[in-house]
């Protein structure tokens, strides 16, 4: 808490004379302008998420948002051209959020392919279970809200894919499409479970996905992924 | 679909009426995939179908309505392919099941690509309640998966939710090369498909060993 203060303080600092609110008590530590607006930006976000989390998308009026958020509507309007803009925001948000924490876990993880599999799938589910509103929109209303979010979630899924691919082993003559296809599994199997309601409780689903996302490498893969490695590959000839 | 001879045809008012129904639903399938839902009205649909505008308010209440038959009669299509390819082998023949039941949605859907992307782009994304009938269609080919499947590579049970994410996996894969524009090459993925069907249940090298004819 000491170092937010003190982060503040730098940020408030910074700031032109002007901007700094001169006529607030200076024994209150001041939130420079941009951090609220930073953070009201982030609660209209959040109460969009939750709003269609529970109602959908469509029945979402930016009436509710503002309410949600405890925003005035023009600051919603300065912040955003409408109701898409709040939820394509809150979308891109929920994704980098995401890819940031399953990234961090891959990296933690060392150089067992299926440990970093494993760990970047977990911190996958982690964040479904510890977001659920946010995991909603992105892995259910995103894909039919409207055209835009369509397109997204279609770019979500190939970010996905990539991440899968950068970690898995390579070289093992599967398909190419296989990360696809996983991901695409994977990405099945949540929707289902979030539409049950059961985002809270995503990492129930751990040990069937692990072994789902796996199965294909087990056999054909080398125990430690080497990045950029070649030969020696223990794919077993195709005649064998 | 060819439009019905003007005029006196003798035809019972059951047959133009069904026939005119057909029309409608593939009307809406050819237009959704040259033009997406939004912009997919009720005239255009009569347009395509070669039916008047207050003939298609006899069929179906609204746009949506016809949307979901022929959503439905879609995958009723695509099942009745792989449901015939799938009966020509008994039921502990599971591999050589799988491989014709995959070949023909795969060679069904690259012939018919407006009704590959109804059942797999639309269905998904169109919003407005088709999500509930493409999970129930999705979960709808897991028992014919299920039935007969070997046991896991490690002699244990293949989990119940395995099978889900084989077919769903599936389903994501197709519809991404459909929206990809490349709906009449889907049967190239025959391959791919298969290994990735098999594996779960027969481990990477024995499903390998049996895609390439070993």
């Amino acid at each position: 808490m000491r170092a937010f203060f003190a982060a503040a303080a730098i940020l408030h600092a910074m700031l032109p004379p002007s901007s700094r609110g001169a006529q607030v008590k200076p024994t209150r530590p001041v939130l420079p302008r941009e951090f609220v607006a930073v953070r009201k930006r982030r609660r209209i976000m959040d109460a969009m998420a939750e709003l269609s989390a529970e109602q959908g998308y469509e029945a979402t009026k930016i009436a509710d948002i503002v309410r949600r958020a405890g925003v005035a509507r023009k600051t919603l309007y300065d912040n955003f051209d409408g109701k898409e803009e709040v939820f394509l925001g809150a979308f891109d948000v929920a994704v980098e959020e995401m890819t940031a924490r399953i990234e961090e876990a891959c990296e933690a993880a060392g150089d067992g392919w299926d440990e970093r599999v494993g760990d970047g799938l977990e911190a996958f589910l982690v964040y479904i279970a510890e977001n659920p509103a946010m995991a909603r929109i992105c892995l259910i209303e995103a894909v039919s809200a409207t055209p835009a979010a369509s397109a997204r979630y279609d770019d979500a899924v190939q970010r996905f894919v990539e991440l899968l691919r950068r970690n898995a082993p390579r070289d093992t003559g599967l398909p190419e499409t296989i990360e696809e296809t996983l991901v695409g599994g994977v990405a099945w199997i949540l929707h289902q479970q979030i539409r049950r309601g059961g985002a809270e409780q995503a990492l129930d689903l751990m040990p069937e996905l692990l072994d789902f996302v796996l199965s294909p490498y087990h056999g054909v893969a080398k125990s430690k992924r080497e990045p950029g490695g070649e030969t020696d590959s223990t794919v077993p000839d195709s005649n064998s | 679909m060819e439009r019905l001879p003007r005029g006196r045809h003798g035809l019972s008012p059951e047959f133009v009426a069904q026939n005119q129904r057909e029309r409608l639903i593939a009307g809406l399938t050819a237009a959704l995939y040259e033009v997406g839902y939004q912009k997919t009205t009720v005239s255009l649909i009569g347009q395509r179908a070669a039916v008047s505008k207050s003939d298609f308010y006899k069929h179906f209440q609204s746009k949506d309505e016809c949307f979901f038959a022929a959503y439905e009669a879609a995958i009723a299509q695509i099942r009745e392919q792989v449901l015939a390819a799938c009966s020509a082998h008994e039921e502990s023949e599971w591999s050589p099941r799988m491989q014709d039941g995959i070949a023909a949605l795969l060679a069904f859907l690259a012939s018919d690509p407006a009704l590959a992307s109804i059942s797999l782009v639309e269905g998904l994304r169109a919003g407005r309640g088709i999500y509930d009938r493409y999970q129930a269609a999705v979960e709808s080919f897991v028992p014919y998966l299920r039935r007969g499947a070997p046991r896991a590579p490690g002699g244990g049970k293949v989990p119940a939710a395995t099978d889900e994410a084989v077919v769903g996996g599936i389903a994501s894969l197709l519809g991404r090369r459909v929206l990809a524009g490349e709906a009449e090459q889907i049967d190239e993925l025959l391959p791919d498909v298969l290994e990735f069907a098999l594996t779960p249940y027969l481990g990477a090298v024995e499903a390998r060993r049996i895609i390439s004819g070993g």
